[in-house]
């Protein structure tokens, strides 16, 4: 019975052998937000040319949804079983850098051949440099464009925000003036916050633009500006636009500017690919400019390697490769590039097959002059103890400043 | 079974059982229970003593670094945070709304569906049905439901001359959202229950009680309502557990806010846990409120062993 067992084992150790070849195949499992089939097929598309120099390695995309992602990559780093890289969200930057749970990819992409990393722009680096660590590569630096629905402007006969942007007329006035108009023309909303979340779990895309137009910035130095005179002048303008005008989306009200029930709303490039399913003529410009000029504000996301992975040294090879000029140029399709030399080249404005030269060329101004939206080491603590006070300020009889003192009281601790 | 293996073994004749049935028997019982056993252990008994050791140091998730601190996570959780006495006010709010509402209409509409009648079975399969919705279907259709001025329910107040609050947007219109959307939801289990506890009532007491010209409130109260008190005790008991461990409906219709107006206990453990990666503090919480529960459920039991005495 042992002879047979035995003869059994190697058998099936030889066969087992034979079949795999001299070297076994690697898998490196990738985390991702998106679910779109287009992002995934042309993240295969790098995966399988990273063959030609590693032949044996594959390259799993795995997506978890962008609401629980941070959470839930948490939860696979606590559990054990940590993947080997990832995108990650600005605002989860600085509590994983913090935690050193990333790898230092610095070596890696310094030795790269022809990788060129003095092509990132220290801007665009900023948020995940420290010293000489270099936590993560972004892939996006996406900023925030004012997607507007030109069905709705034409038939409330009011010029659209890129051709008011192109006679140097679009401002805060302008766009409370436009959104007011379409709401009582249209019966429409004017215009919803990003995903209609604005009141919620998307409360710093909802303010950071019209603050930073005015001046402001959330915070600063340990300093909260949210009561700031800039950040006040500016959310008493869209207080007054959802309280009084009535024309953006109250809280509590549903109003989806992708089924065309809001005139404008504000989102990112990777977005437009949901417009081809959309019923209506429409088009993207920057965000209004304020009492402070142009203030554009960017999104990123970057990829990441773990510490805690088992295969560290070749992820991070994974991401010299997924970041090489070449590919930047593709992923520039959907992910804006922190690359200069793919940024300032007509591919990236002619890239993409939905959005218009034209409307690209804003996409890259953004870019060049845009600031990343605010994060913190305690983000998520910083954003929970925000929350209540920023509820209290989106009611009807507010005090905006009131409010915004309260937001400060609540986020000073924390900072 | 046991009489199949003795047979077995004594047909074959080849050596005296070497267990005695009594032993036989209690192996069987044991390899029997084993699953369930081992279920218990590994992922009931063993998360419960490793939450009790959690609760006593401070964990973070992300960095995984643990150091014991006592009972410090409790001491900081009763008499430094102010935000636990806030959440524990609306997690006993959201009990005392939604336990009586819950059991009451519970109770009338097993009192209206126990018995045969033509279509009897479409109304228990209308008032079951919400509770093998999905939560998450039944949570985003009310959200829907309840917007401010666009909403289908603030539009039938308006029909009858009301002007509807904005109900998930205001604390307190909140909190009483959640609790009637939750009742509406988890009603139809406790109607069955109390119904099969109608049902198993012999009719012939309710003769009798009418033989003696008792009027039906004096039969429901006198007769009815003391053979209901079994079922009613359970039916408390698991409503108010759930009560205090509602999460999803939370979490899908407000997120703990306006103004952490609907901030209940189970949220707010596992916005420390899972959120802010503090896993020792969310673990005391955690165990503040099983004996919360714990005690409720005591007492409970107390007052109706003492009533029946």
């Amino acid at each position: 019975m042992k002879t047979r067992l035995g003869i059994l084992a190697t058998s099936t150790v030889l066969f087992g052998l034979m079949a795999g070849g001299p070297v076994l195949a690697e898998d490196l499992r990738f985390t991702v937000w998106t679910g779109s089939e287009a992002h995934l097929k042309m993240l295969d598309e790098i995966a399988e040319s990273f063959k030609q120099s590693h032949p044996d390695v594959n390259v799993q995309f795995e997506t978890i949804p962008a609401a629980d992602y941070t959470q839930k990559l948490t939860f696979q780093l606590a559990g054990g079983n940590p993947p080997d890289l990832g995108w990650m969200m600005e605002d989860a930057a600085p509590t994983f850098a913090a935690a050193n749970v990333l790898m230092d990819l610095g070596p890696t992409l310094q030795a790269a051949e022809g990788y060129d990393y003095a092509d990132y722009s220290e801007a665009a680096m900023g948020l995940w440099v420290s010293g000489e660590t270099v936590h993560g590569v972004p892939f996006s630096t996406s900023p925030f464009m004012i997607f507007y629905n030109k069905t709705l402007f034409d038939e409330a006969e009011v010029e659209t925000p890129l051709e008011l942007a192109q006679k140097g007329e679009w401002n805060m006035e302008k766009f409370q003036e436009v959104a007011g108009t379409v709401k009582e023309k249209t019966g429409k909303w004017g215009f919803e916050f990003k995903d209609g979340q604005g009141y919620d779990s998307r409360i710093m895309h909802a303010l950071m633009p019209p603050i930073r137009a005015y001046g402001g910035d959330a915070w600063a130095n340990g300093e909260c500006g949210f009561d700031d005179p800039e950040a006040v002048a500016a959310v008493e303008q869209l207080h007054e636009m959802v309280f009084e005008d009535k024309s953006i989306v109250p809280p509590g009200e549903q109003g989806d500017y992708f089924s065309g029930s809001s005139a404008m709303t504000i989102n990112q490039i990777s977005r437009a690919s949901k417009m081809s399913e959309a019923g209506f003529d429409w088009g993207i410009a920057p965000l209004p400019s304020g009492p402070a000029g142009e203030a554009p504000v960017i999104g990123q996301a970057a990829i990441v390697v773990f510490e805690r992975g088992g295969k560290k040294d070749l992820a991070a090879e994974f991401v010299a490769h997924m970041t090489n000029k070449e590919n930047v140029a593709k992923m520039a399709q959907f992910f804006p590039p922190a690359r200069k030399s793919v940024l300032e080249s007509d591919a990236f404005t002619q890239a993409n097959s939905i959005i218009p030269a034209e409307q690209m060329a804003h996409v890259s101004d953004a870019i060049a002059n845009g600031k990343v939206l605010p994060s913190h080491e305690r983000s998520p603590q910083i954003l929970a103890a925000m929350a209540p006070k920023v509820d209290a300020l989106w009611r009807a009889d507010a005090d905006v400043k009131q409010a915004l003192e309260g937001v400060c009281a609540a986020v000073e601790p924390l900072l | 079974m046991a009489d199949t293996l003795t047979n077995h073994v004594s047909a074959r004749g080849l050596r005296a059982p070497r267990f005695s049935l009594r032993q036989r028997e209690a192996i069987e019982a044991w390899l029997f229970v084993s699953p369930t056993v081992v279920g218990f252990l590994l992922f009931f008994l063993g998360p419960l003593v490793a939450v009790v050791y959690f609760s006593l140091t401070e964990w973070n998730l992300l960095t995984q670094q643990s150091t014991f601190v006592g009972i410090d996570n409790y001491v900081d959780a009763l008499s430094r945070n102010p935000d636990f006495w806030h959440v524990l006010r609306n997690s006993f709010v959201f009990a005392l709304g939604l336990v009586p509402l819950n059991m009451s209409l519970a109770l009338m509409l097993a009192l209206a569906l126990s018995r045969p009648f033509r279509g009897v079975v479409f109304f228990r399969t209308i008032f079951f049905a919400p509770v093998v919705t999905s939560a998450v279907a039944w949570a985003i259709v009310w959200k829907f439901l309840l917007q401010g001025e666009a909403g289908a329910v603030n539009q039938l107040l308006a029909v009858v001359g009301i002007d509807g609050p904005n109900w998930l947007r205001e604390p307190d219109w909140a909190m009483v959202a959640v609790i009637v959307t939750r009742v509406i939801k988890m009603v139809g289990l406790n109607m069955i229950l109390y119904i099969a506890a109608l049902q198993a009532i012999p009719r012939d007491y309710e003769a009798a009680a009418r033989l003696e010209g008792a009027s039906n409130w004096q039969i429901f109260r006198m007769v009815i309502w003391p053979l209901l008190a079994p079922t009613t005790l359970v039916i408390f008991v698991i409503t108010m557990i759930g009560s205090f461990k509602v999460f999803d409906h939370i979490y899908l219709m407000t997120g703990g806010g306006p103004e952490n107006g609907t901030l209940v206990l189970a949220f707010y453990i596992y916005e420390q846990g899972f959120k802010f990666f503090n896993v020792g503090y969310a673990s005391a919480l955690a165990m503040i409120m099983f004996v919360i529960v714990l005690a409720l459920t005591v007492v409970q039991m107390i007052l109706r062993r003492r009533d029946m005495q």
